[in-house]
């Protein structure tokens, strides 16, 4: 009971968070001077080859589906409801696509990279970090200044040196894409195989800067528990150091815990970027063409990806440390 | 009856880098069976250092650079590089912690402890086993079972101190090292914690407990006999009445003279105080009455 | 704090700063030659001496020079941004935690809400709608995204502060909110705001980066982030034009390197409690004193740490 009221709270701040999200990301774009519609129409215009009277119909497409010429508020709700219909729009950049259509080409390999990246990241560099600071001496120096190192280097940095590295110089694996030129994405032993060698080098670049940061803060966390008092009671009753290694790993793992949740935007827009130094079909490099092309409604359809993404992941975190952290339970109901 | 624990010579120093601390210096302490030891003595005067060696739990930058214990006739060195086998901890020296506040992790349960504890000196033993004779330890002890299932952040302050007592004495260890016990609790639980010491040292759960505390009138309640301890030594040794009564050393003498008990005789005895670091008190022989 | 205290990291950390900055200050005299001139072809290999030591880029301009100018770039940007953010947090943080009430709710409110939407988002929106760009905006749209940080930390610790009987003294001798905040609180929180500030430099630099490679740099001026942006945009990667990619990545990651790992020194030095054995050193000189947490100026802790381990004393029922 205590713990589903605990959810509520966190999901009432979610939703609360989520519409001024909404509100930023209708606005922001509105502030653009002038109407943004005839400045869009007028960069179709200056691409040439569309003619007049089409020119004309864009325009119209446009005005209606933003609602221009009613109200903010309404043009508001107009937004609101349609991306509760799935609808995100129509692409500037690519007229007539529906920004929906190219949203779902793309998101999938975003997740493909990010998902199993952050999930591999968190636990390899939490284990790192607690080595490190288990062992002390030359494996806690060589591992701390050395993930200090990755988790300071720019993802998109240690993208285009492994691109560079591994697959210009010594040609191993793929320079860029998602897959071979001639596969079609489909379920096959065969597509899959292909699209590995190019999974590779983005998944590492964002693997490692993530495990670099997760080690160094499990680290001060680990060193920091180390010197409790819970640590000196259980070696005065002769518990195993390896059963006592346990106690701290579940205690310094939580504020860990809680900083996957913080750290969750970094490491999104950190992997949009790779996308863009090895050309991965993904958010990011649609994300890249649509600044290109100034199109809105794909920005604006890619940031509130972002967001929901973002508030998601926060929102599991939290309720995943009410189930494993004893206290926020009893906080939350003064039961004592 | 016999004696239980007998330290010798020991010397602890603090290896800071530059300069060394001697914390402990030559000290030994002798015990009885079924005796309580008061180990008083101001902030600084090693009681704990000497505590926490005793109780087999020195760590760096505190070094051991000599001394011996033995117990039950089996002497165990302590200086240098001797290692301590890890199962003489919890189960012949036991150390009850200064402020059980934080000396259970905030996200175990009390009988996931439990189990640890009792597994780590008992590979063979079953969950269901080593629960059931806690749960029986808890009982006899006046304490609900149901405090296994409580995360710390459940229990009162004494109530958390009760249990850690109890998780501390539960392989009935020969010692018990207690160091400041009460001194975060209220008087009724300070009563309460000492009544189940005495108990528990009546049941022979334990057989001898080290007392280390500042707080004179509990040493009163509790203490068979009382050492104090001064920059590093014992300078009086004796029974708890007559160091009370008749301190010998002026170290003594100040110190039981600042305590305010409500009883006529303090009345008449004027506070005098002493420059805390006055090294001819430091020469005075020590006073050890057996 | 004697110098001879301070650990080696942290010297090693000031040296790399120290480099950096040099690099961007002195960097343009020495190297003497425009960023924007065209001194070769697409891509010239590096040759001593002078301005082409790091070769050409894709428009035939020298990358040593684009490189010192875009750290100076970087820099700024990155300062700027983080005097924003910090001074901006640091107000709201004392402001809420000190005067606490309505005041701290509504403040906290925001700063809660900010933490929550990505500011990459934020950035992203405005920059696209800016109808010019420049450093100044640039650094002006990141500080303005990034103080929430800075504004829960100091929340955190002035709100604590706020209690303590030396406030009090100060409030009954009769002096005025803002003297308090400024000479009874904030050298409290000093530390913090020092690290804050590292950070936020670091972060602001990255951010630029980022911003840059997607498009959205500066429009004025050659930064470390469209470097990379051209590099990568006329394949040098691919066509193993090293010196076009290589020196602007390798100066940014030593950039936030070099902050990182000053930050993380310098909370060693004001937080020894994070220093191995050094807790135990300060046991030391007290030989058997009671453990009490080190009173260290401003006592910042780790993020998380606090609350961990500082378990509420229980007041309600006991069981019996």
């Amino acid at each position: 009971m205590v713990l589903a009221k605990y959810i509520g709270r966190k999901l009432a701040w979610t939703l609360v968070v989520l519409v001024v999200a909404l509100m930023l990301n209708f606005l922001l774009p509105r502030l653009i001077p002038g109407n943004p519609v005839d400045a869009i129409v007028g960069q179709i215009a200056a691409g040439g080859g569309t003619g007049g009277e089409q020119l004309e119909q864009i325009h119209e497409h446009f005005m209606q589906e933003f609602g221009l010429d009613k109200p903010l508020w309404q043009q508001f709700l107009i937004y609101i409801g349609n991306l509760l219909h799935g609808d995100f729009g129509t692409s500037f950049g690519q007229y007539p696509a529906s920004v929906s259509h190219l949203i779902g080409q793309a998101l999938p390999w975003s997740i493909a990279i990010q998902l199993p990246a952050i999930i591999v990241g968190w636990v390899v560099g939490n284990m790192l970090g607690a080595l490190a600071a288990f062992k002390g001496g030359w494996v806690d120096r060589g591992a701390f200044v050395g993930s200090l190192f990755f988790s300071s280097v720019p993802p998109f940095a240690l993208a285009i040196i492994l691109l560079f590295v591994v697959a210009v110089q010594m040609g191993i694996l793929p320079v860029g894409g998602a897959y071979s030129f001639g596969m079609t994405p489909e379920l096959s032993v065969t597509f899959f195989g292909d699209a590995v060698t190019y999974f590779w080098l983005p998944f590492w670049s964002l693997v490692l800067v993530f495990i670099g940061g997760q080690a160094v803060g499990m680290r001060s966390m680990a060193v920091y528990e180390l010197g409790s008092d819970y640590v000196n009671y259980n070696r005065g009753l002769g518990v195993r150091d390896a059963m006592t290694v346990r106690y701290i790993f579940r205690n310094a793992m939580l504020p860990q815990f809680t900083g996957l949740g913080l750290s969750i935007a970094a490491l999104i827009t950190g992997g949009l970027i790779i996308e863009l130094v090895f050309s991965y079909p993904g958010l990011g490099t649609l994300l890249f063409n649509a600044i290109g092309q100034n199109d809105y409604p794909v920005i604006q359809a890619i940031t509130l990806l972002i967001t929901l993404a973002v508030l998601i992941a926060n929102f599991t975190v939290d309720v995943l440390t009410g189930f494993i952290d004893p206290r926020i339970r009893a906080a939350q109901s003064g039961e004592r | 009856m016999g004696t239980l624990v007998d330290a010798r010579n020991i010397r602890g120093v603090y290896y800071t880098g530059g300069k060394d601390v001697v914390a402990v210096d030559d000290v030994s302490v002798k015990i009885e069976e079924g005796e309580v030891l008061g180990l008083a003595g101001e902030s600084g005067s090693g009681k704990t250092t000497l505590g926490s060696i005793i109780s087999l739990i020195a760590r760096p930058p505190l070094h051991v650079e000599q001394g011996s214990l033995e117990i039950d006739g089996k002497v165990q060195e302590l200086g240098g590089d001797a290692k301590v086998p890890r199962t003489w901890r919890g189960a012949v020296v036991s150390m009850l912690p200064q402020g059980a506040m934080n000396s259970i992790s905030p996200t175990k349960r009390i009988r996931h402890l439990v189990y640890d504890v009792m597994r780590s000196h008992d590979r063979k033993v079953s969950k269901d086993e080593a629960l059931d004779r806690a749960r029986e330890r808890i009982t006899t002890l006046g304490l609900p079972a149901r405090v296994l299932d409580a995360y710390p952040h459940q229990l009162s302050g004494g109530m958390k101190q009760r249990t850690v007592t109890i998780i501390s004495t539960l392989l009935n260890p020969r010692l018990l090292v207690a160091d400041e016990p009460t001194s975060a609790l209220d008087v009724s639980s300070q009563k309460i914690l000492i009544e189940m010491l005495l108990e528990m040292l009546e049941k022979k759960i334990m057989s001898g407990v080290i007392f280390i505390t500042h707080d004179l009138p509990v040493l009163r309640t509790v203490a068979t006999n009382i050492a104090v301890m001064y920059e590093g030594r014992v300078v009086e040794r004796g029974p708890t009445e007559r160091m009370v009564d008749d301190p010998q050393h002026p170290y003594t003498q100040a110190l039981m003279s600042s305590v305010l008990a409500p009883e006529p005789k303090y009345r008449k005895i004027r506070i005098e105080g002493m420059s805390s670091f006055d090294r001819s008190l430091f020469d005075a022989p020590a006073v050890i009455h057996r | 704090m004697s110098l001879r205290g301070l650990p080696p990291r942290f010297w090693v950390s000031a040296a790399l700063v120290g480099f950096i900055v040099l690099a961007a200050v002195i960097g343009p005299f020495i190297v003497q030659t425009d960023p924007n001139a065209t001194v070769g072809g697409l891509y010239d290999r590096p040759r001593c001496c002078g301005a082409m030591l790091l070769g050409t880029d894709n428009e035939g301009q020298s990358v040593l020079a684009n490189l010192v100018y875009g750290t100076r770039t970087s820099l700024i940007v990155g300062l700027l941004a983080g005097a924003i953010a910090t001074v901006i947090g640091l107000l709201v943080g004392l402001v809420g935690g000190y005067r606490g009430g309505w005041i701290d709710d509504v403040l906290t409110a925001i700063t809660n809400v900010g933490l929550a939407i990505p500011a990459i988002v934020v950035i992203i929106l405005v920059s696209v709608s800016l109808p010019k760009r420049n450093i100044y905006t640039l650094a002006l749209v990141i500080g303005l995204t990034a103080w929430f940080w800075v504004a829960r930390a100091v929340r955190a610790q002035s709100s604590s502060v706020r209690t303590r009987e030396h406030i009090d003294v100060a409030r009954l001798s009769g002096a005025g909110f803002w003297s308090i905040l400024a000479r009874d609180v904030l050298p409290y929180l000093l530390s913090y705001v020092v690290m804050a500030f590292v950070l936020q430099v670091s972060g602001a630099i990255l951010f630029e980066s980022t911003l840059s490679m997607l498009g959205l740099g500066p429009g004025n001026a050659t930064s470390l982030g469209t470097m990379l942006y051209w590099a990568i945009a006329w394949g040098s990667v691919r066509t193993g034009a090293w010196w076009a990619f290589v020196p602007p990545t390798l100066m940014l990651t030593l950039i936030v390197f070099a902050l990182l790992l000053l930050q993380s020194s310098l909370n060693e030095v004001f937080n020894p409690r994070l220093r191995r054995g050094r807790a135990a050193r300060k046991k030391a000189v007290t030989p058997g004193a009671p453990s009490e947490a080190p009173l260290v100026v401003g006592e910042p802790e780790p993020v998380g740490a606090v609350g961990m381990l500082e378990t509420p004393t229980s007041t309600g029922r006991e069981q019996r």
